[in-house]
């Protein structure tokens, strides 16, 4: 007898304090001992978590009219400028923004992170004045309580597979994938594997449109695929199914996130990003999404690419599987070569953990989502056309 | 035997004393330099691990301080701040001698001090700027 399951009911037990909620982790026993279907009848959630640089994000924030009233055509946070070609109060606060005082070591993740810690954030902006909004500068201070709206849109975050980067170039490299060693010294690799959201449902058949999450401490939604979304299956690696491009969009509460959970980064020589947590629960509807929910550190391979070529495309130096790189060691071409994840393990797990517990105690539901996410993507070069 | 890292800073006046030199002679040390950065004239500092017994150590960092440099623990130089730190391991495999790894059950950081130099590798890889050395 295969187990089938609904939304509604995992929901109605979850309210009754009844469901089995375990994370992507505590899984992977479960069904070493019980088995795919014994597992499907027992556990009616499985939570998942990410917590690492996710460069596409930022926030729109709408500061409220002052008087006399500005139609801000630029504006500044903290020195940072913010895209204002929206309405009169309105901006979209880019993360990876950089401050045009501080230079690299200040961005627009500075911004949001001391946004979400209820830091005074100074705002300045300029205009050249209309009938209706007659107001052509201004220079105050704003916190989140005092602004009408601070929303976390994401464009592209929880990237489903991230390349191992290492550098064979005879000089030290300053990347988005961290500072790489001359003589593939060390190699950077960013992905949560086995806790993964999107590699513990690769074929999205529970992720979609409408997915209630976890998003930097508060409860947001996925709310498209993400950009640069390629679902298809990549290829096959030690005869394992590699889908690398999945992606997604989602939007929450920035006034309800918490530093703990959402904070700045820094790479040195590349600029400013932000890391965001993020965990996606995923419902136990039949066996064939515990298969997936079952994925192990070792059955997940990445590509180890050189990020000393300076091209779009950049040679690939093999496939390694993230038990590997976790050990702390992988063989390239015969030399050993210490390994640094840039996302962290620690918190990946503690959301996912966190997360259980909210279901477990009925204050996080399961959200069907209201369409499925596209079967196929493309990811296009941009061409140079004169 | 003891094993201690040490800091000395050196002034215009005291510069040119010959620290290592006495340090191995009159002490009877095994000095090991890590790093020196001297300017003519100016002063500079010298990282330094020292073995030797207890006492030698203390009567040998005693004529150090008589000599007006100042002695410092390197324990103390390299700050994790814990607080900041967000456990992702990017100081990790850029560590030059092995300090700083990820706890195989828990996989949060761990800094084995007595290992570092002081490269400052971390400092420059930390995304949190959560890692701060004085040296």
């Amino acid at each position: 007898m295969t187990v089938k399951k609904t939304y509604k009911e995992i929901n109605e037990r979850i309210k009754k304090g009844e469901a089995v909620v375990v994370s992507a982790e505590e899984i992977i026993p479960i069904v070493e001992k019980k088995g795919i279907e014994k597992a499907t009848e027992e556990v009616d959630v499985v939570t998942t978590g990410t917590f690492g640089p996710m460069c596409s994000s930022g926030a729109i924030i709408n500061f409220g009219h002052s008087d006399p009233p500005i139609r801000m055509q630029k504006v500044w946070l903290n020195d940072v400028e913010a895209y204002a070609g929206l309405a009169a109060v309105d901006v979209y606060l880019g993360a990876t923004q950089l401050s045009e005082s501080k230079g690299m070591a200040y961005g627009g993740a500075h911004v949001i992170e001391d946004l979400i810690s209820g830091k005074k954030i100074k705002l300045k902006a300029i205009s050249q004045g209309t009938d209706c909004y007659p107001r052509r500068e201004i220079e105050t201070y704003i916190t989140k309580e005092s602004i009408n709206q601070a929303i976390l849109f994401n464009p592209r975050n929880s990237y489903q597979n991230y390349n191992v980067a290492v550098n064979t170039s005879h000089r030290k490299i300053y990347t988005y994938m961290g500072i790489l060693l001359p003589e593939m010294g060390n190699a950077n690799y960013s992905t949560s594997g086995q806790l993964s959201p999107l590699l513990n449902d690769p074929k999205f058949m529970t992720i979609g449109i409408g997915t209630r999450i976890f998003l930097g401490g508060a409860q947001g939604y996925i709310v498209w695929e993400g950009t640069q979304f390629y679902p298809q299956l990549l290829k096959t690696e030690g005869g394992k199914r590699i889908y690398k491009g999945g992606t997604l969009a989602v939007i929450g509460n920035l006034k309800e996130m918490s530093p703990d959970f959402i904070r700045a980064a820094f790479f040195k020589g590349y600029g400013v990003s932000l890391l965001i947590g993020i965990g996606v629960p995923i419902p136990i509807l039949n066996s064939e999404i515990m298969k997936y929910v079952a994925v192990k550190d070792e059955d997940i391979y990445t590509e180890i690419v050189d990020y000393s070529f300076p091209r779009l495309k950049k040679p690939s130096l093999g496939w390694v599987n993230y038990k590997q790189l976790r050990e702390g060691m992988i063989n390239i071409r015969g030399k050993d070569i210490p390994t640094s994840p840039l996302s962290s393990y620690a918190k990946a797990r503690e959301i996912a953990l966190k997360l259980k517990a909210e279901i477990l105690k009925g204050n996080f539901l399961l959200q069907e989502p209201i369409q499925k996410l596209p079967k196929k993507g493309e990811f296009k070069p941009l061409l140079e056309i004169r | 035997m003891l094993k201690k890292k040490v800091i000395f800073t050196f002034s215009s006046e005291n510069v040119e004393k010959p620290v290592t030199y006495q340090l191995i002679k009159k002490y009877d040390l095994w000095v090991n330099i890590l790093q020196a950065k001297f300017k003519p004239n100016l002063g500079g500092k010298l990282v330094l691990e020292l073995k030797g017994s207890k006492p030698q150590i203390k009567e040998g960092l005693d004529f150090v301080r008589q000599l007006g440099v100042k002695v410092e623990f390197l324990e103390q130089e390299v700050i994790w701040d814990e607080k900041k730190c967000v456990d992702c391991g990017a100081c990790v495999a850029i560590c030059s001698t092995g300090v700083i790894s990820l706890d195989k059950i828990t996989y949060k950081l761990k800094f084995d001090y007595e290992k570092c130099i002081v490269c400052g590798n971390c400092v420059e890889a930390c995304p949190l700027g959560a890692i701060k050395v004085t040296f």
